[in-house]
């Protein structure tokens, strides 16, 4: 069943993907409300951008696909327009401009980059015949440098990369050649010393090599580190319970809302609260590989495929971080931490895959 | 069809691809999952006392130290509870607007101020406690309490004092406290660090015995600290404290001292210089030890200012001098029983013995001229007459006839170059010339003079006031003795001194004749006769802190009060059956009998007539 029929007016969804979201960012909303220590208007606040999020992603589902595709360009173009606007004209917040304020909530419009890039690839590599070629491949990749580029001179790392890799992603699975992925991983390799070396900050170096080493700086970036494993690791089998949770309750944990929930989640319902939230991941994960291999056509399931992996980079990014296994970089859980619009650029990403997905192409008679 | 199949392959080769990358995120959860699984189930153990340890901290609680009480139970030294402002820096983001705000209502001291800054940084990064103001007024606390809302980072703390309730006339017995120094610190933590948390109980924080039976009986006084478990966050707020286990106060310690002897002592001494201390003959411990003049321990432990004790510590009276364990003085004429105990013992005399006194002695070697007080001498003397009035030409006589080596050891028999006390602080135990000493120290050998000299206790002959006390005691109590002690009911060894020629005949003799220093009609004390109601024997002695060869230059030295003759004297009573030996020193009292024997008898008086 892909949609009811209303007489005239028909609703597109799909219900696997749209129970198990709800479900996903009803419970992040109860983990946030002891991750926040029972702040009822970070609640609200979350609450209403999950509500209306939700809603936004049935009203993203309805259009047909062909909208998508033939407005990816300007979909983007917006996109990066809010990035400058937000560098240029938003509001400083740590040495960061990643924000435009309207009143009563900011926004951050790089998230909406890492959804509209992998749409716009998609949608230039519809039509491209296999293996694609050089050209093609450089066109994509330059553009996809430019975007990085861009918001990573927010600064905002977390974000940059994962527009990075959904480029990549919906690049390689469109069929990029193995030749080049080769020579580009060797070039790569051989060039990190001199990355390492221009390219990241020197608190970003602290953070990769503390990750190897965290007796290098135990009340640094470390310490971060140091106290999330802790919360993990006390949290057992069953957890402290809900709102019991120490490290997060008297503050050793950082960022308890957004970054770090994960580690909250860990402390207070331990390996089987965990289990149950992987769980529903891996559900929406493939359901997400069902629907982009039964896709109707390429430009559907290059969307599909490139957004969910964006969906799971973010997931993996956090975790990763939170457990101890990846350097320290700003990266939300998905569908949970609290911030309106990671929470948001993830509905309208699924309001994209229902659409793809539920909308079959009608078939010429 | 080619587009068919070309729609094929791109879709075998899509689907190819999204496998490979579902299959390494899977792989990657796996690792992932696996971590999370090792942190929660394989190392819970550890992450659980990690997290514990994180949010909860030891905290050492300061224990009271014990109460020093005198030989009748009278509390001389206890805790008295004060209040102080106290504050957590850790909470102070600016120091000096801090202290704005809380001048603007409470009068700090400009001193407490500079402390308070200088101590800042330290227990900001510690996250220890800060006292502002010691012992604020109720008033000031009311001032406090009134806007204490607007003081998160300070508040009003109950903490103690050491008090001590006489604090003049225990100075040099109990002694202070003080802050520890590191060594100290050292001792009383044990491996624990130095930024160990403490709760404290007194307004000086940490304190610790630092001179007198305070330093002598730390061990004693210190008590055990209890230990707290304080929940803090990662700022180090607290949010909960338990008590792990409660400090154990300090024991008491019940001290042989007399209150009444020592307030009878420091009048009579009337802040003249010098020393008094008082033996109970039945079990050597010290009932009186009472230095002059002295100073407030209160205000040592307390808080004293370094104006102030610089004044005390160059006071020309020296007052922190400890003149009853420390002070060196001859023993004069008092050193003449213990001659004549050595004459007897060793044949030289008896009590039958005498010689003609014509007011000087002779040195047959050279001919020098040792003089008596007398002028003229005391004509036909025993040895009876020779003790009761102080003759000098007898004993002169009797040490010209002694060997040195033997006279040593007998006096070091009665205690002299010997530590006299077991548990006083730092007692100078001196010591008895001898040869061998003199070469040493002033590259001269011994001259037969030089025994003469110590035979009216002279020369290079010197004791403590506590040494002359112990030698009264000996004599008193008929040659057997405890050594000195300060502790009530300690366990102590009873000594003797062994003697083949001096018998309980002499010691009768011995203690008549020193009866009638004070009871005869020519003994040198005889003015003492109506300031007591019961018998005591004693014996006078007066140092010549300048010898002059003739008369008129001894005139001149008594023009100048520091040049002025030690007055001494020690005492035994109530005779036959004496409970009390006691000796005193007054610097430059001149005269042995009228000046310090009225100081013993007041001491006796105080101890006797109770």
């Amino acid at each position: 069943m892909r949609y009811l029929d209303f007489k005239k007016f028909s609703i597109y969804y799909d219900p696997y993907l749209i129970i198990s979201i709800t479900l996903l960012s009803i419970i992040g909303l109860f983990f946030l409300y002891s991750a926040s220590d029972g702040n009822t208007s970070v609640l609200i606040k979350q609450s209403i951008f999950v509500f209306f999020g939700l809603i936004l992603m049935i009203i993203l589902s309805q259009p047909d696909p062909q909208i998508y595709y033939s407005y990816s360009g300007f979909f983007l173009l917006i996109s990066v327009i809010l990035v400058f606007v937000a560098i240029f004209f938003g509001p400083e917040v740590n040495g960061a401009n990643r924000w435009i304020s309207f009143g009563f909530i900011t926004l951050q419009p790089s998230e909406l980059c890492k959804i509209f890039l992998p749409i716009f690839i998609a949608s230039y590599l519809y039509g491209v015949k296999l293996p694609i070629n050089l050209r093609n491949t450089f066109l994509t990749i330059s553009l996809i440098l430019i975007v990085f580029l861009i918001v990573s001179s927010q600064p905002d790392l977390g974000t940059a990369i994962v527009i990075l890799l959904s480029g990549l992603y919906v690049l390689f699975l469109a069929g990029l050649s193995w030749t080049f992925i080769g020579s580009a991983l060797a070039i790569f390799v051989i060039s990190l010393p001199f990355l390492w070396n221009n390219f990241l900050e020197p608190f970003q170096r602290q953070r990769i090599a503390t990750l190897f080493n965290p007796d290098l700086d135990p009340f640094g970036s470390a310490w971060n580190i140091t106290q999330s494993k802790i919360a993990i690791g006390s949290g057992g089998i069953f957890g402290k319970g809900f709102g019991e949770g120490t490290q997060s309750h008297l503050n050793f944990l950082p960022e308890t809302e957004t970054d770090f929930i994960f580690a909250v989640i860990a402390e207070e319902f331990g390996l089987v609260g965990l289990t149950i939230l992987i769980g529903l991941y891996f559900f929406i994960f493939i359901r997400c590989f069902y629907l982009s291999i039964n896709a109707r056509d390429r430009f559907c399931r290059l969307v599909i495929g490139g957004l969910s992996l964006v969906f799971i980079s973010t997931l993996f990014i956090n975790i990763g971080m939170v457990i101890g296994l990846l350097p320290v970089v700003g990266m939300p859980l998905p569908l949970i931490s609290q911030g309106g619009s990671s929470l948001i650029s993830f509905y309208i990403a699924f309001g994209i895959i229902i659409s793809m997905a539920s909308h079959k192409k009608l078939v010429p008679r | 069809m080619t587009e068919i199949n070309e729609t094929y392959k791109e879709k075998i080769s899509f689907n190819k691809r999204l496998i490979f990358l579902y299959v390494t995120f899977g792989i990657l959860g796996l690792v992932f999952y696996y971590q999370i699984f090792s942190l929660q189930i394989s190392n819970y153990s550890e992450y659980e006392i990690a997290a514990k340890n994180n949010k909860n901290e030891e905290i050492s609680v300061q224990p009271l130290r014990g109460i020093i009480f005198d030989r009748n139970g009278e509390i001389l030294v206890n805790n008295v509870p004060t209040f102080d402002l106290i504050t957590k820096p850790f909470f102070i983001d600016d120091p000096d607007d801090f202290l704005f705000k809380i001048s603007s209502f409470l009068e700090i001291d400009e001193d407490d101020k500079k402390a308070f800054l200088s101590q800042f940084e330290k227990a900001k990064i510690l996250n220890k406690e800060l006292t502002l103001k010691q012992s604020i007024s109720n008033e000031d606390k009311a001032r406090f309490l009134v806007r204490s809302h607007m003081f998160e980072n300070a508040y009003i703390g109950e903490r103690y004092l050491r008090n001590y309730l006489y604090p003049e006339i225990f100075s040099h017995s109990i002694g202070y406290v003080g802050r520890p120094n590191e060594d100290e610190l050292d001792e009383i933590y044990g491996l624990r660090s130095l930024n160990t948390k403490i709760n404290f109980t007194y307004t000086n924080q940490l304190i610790v015995g630092k001179t007198g039976l305070e330093f002598i009986y730390e061990d004693i006084l210190r008590g055990e600290f209890g230990n707290n478990l304080r929940e803090v966050d990662a700022r180090g707020k607290t949010l909960d404290e338990k008590i792990s286990s409660e400090p154990k106060v300090g024991n008491n310690l019940y001290t042989s001292l007399d209150l009444k002897s020592h307030q009878a002592a420091q009048k009579a001494f009337n802040n003249r210089k010098g020393a008094v201390v008082a033996i109970d003959i039945n079990d050597g411990s010290i009932v009186t030890l009472f230095s002059s003049p002295t100073f407030s321990t209160n205000q040592l432990a307390n808080g004293i200012l370094q104006k102030e004790f610089d004044e005390l510590l160059l006071s020309e009276e020296k007052p922190f001098f400890n003149r009853a364990l420390r002070g060196r003085y001859p023993p004069a004429s008092s050193i003449k029983p213990a001659i004549a105990m050595y004459g007897i013992e060793e044949g030289l005399i008896d009590w039958n013995f005498s010689i003609f006194d014509e007011g000087f002695f002779t040195l047959p070697e050279d001919g020098r001229i040792y003089r008596d007080w007398k002028e003229g001498g005391h004509g036909n003397t025993n040895l009876f007459k020779a003790i009761t009035q102080s003759s000098n030409t007898y004993f002169f006589d009797l040490a010209y006839r002694s060997d040195i080596n033997q006279l040593k050891k007998h006096l070091s028999s009665l205690g002299f170059g010997d530590k006299a006390c077991i548990d006083c602080f730092e007692e100078d135990q001196v010591f008895v010339p001898e040869p061998s000493w003199k070469m040493n120290k002033h590259n001269f050998g011994w001259f037969k003079g030089d025994t003469v000299n110590m035979g009216v206790g002279q020369g290079y002959l010197v004791s403590t006031p506590i040494q002359l006390a112990k030698y009264a005691y000996i004599i008193a109590n008929k040659g057997k003795f405890f050594d000195l002690s300060l502790k009530k009911d300690l366990v102590k060894n009873e000594k003797s001194i062994e003697f083949n020629k001096f018998s309980n005949d002499d010691w009768f003799k011995l203690h008549e004749s020193m009866v009638n220093v004070i009871e005869g009609n020519t003994g040198t004390a005889r003015r003492l006769r109506e300031k007591k109601n019961y018998i005591v024997a004693a014996k006078t002695g007066t140092a010549e802190l300048v010898s002059g060869d003739n008369r008129e230059q001894y005139s001149e030295t008594r023009l100048d009060d520091s040049l002025r003759d030690h007055a001494l004297i020690i005492a035994f009573g109530p005779m036959p059956n004496p409970r009390y030996a006691v000796s005193v020193v007054v610097e430059n009292g001149e005269s042995g009998g009228s000046v310090a024997g009225p100081v013993a008898i007041s001491v006796l008086n105080s101890l006797i007539q109770e």
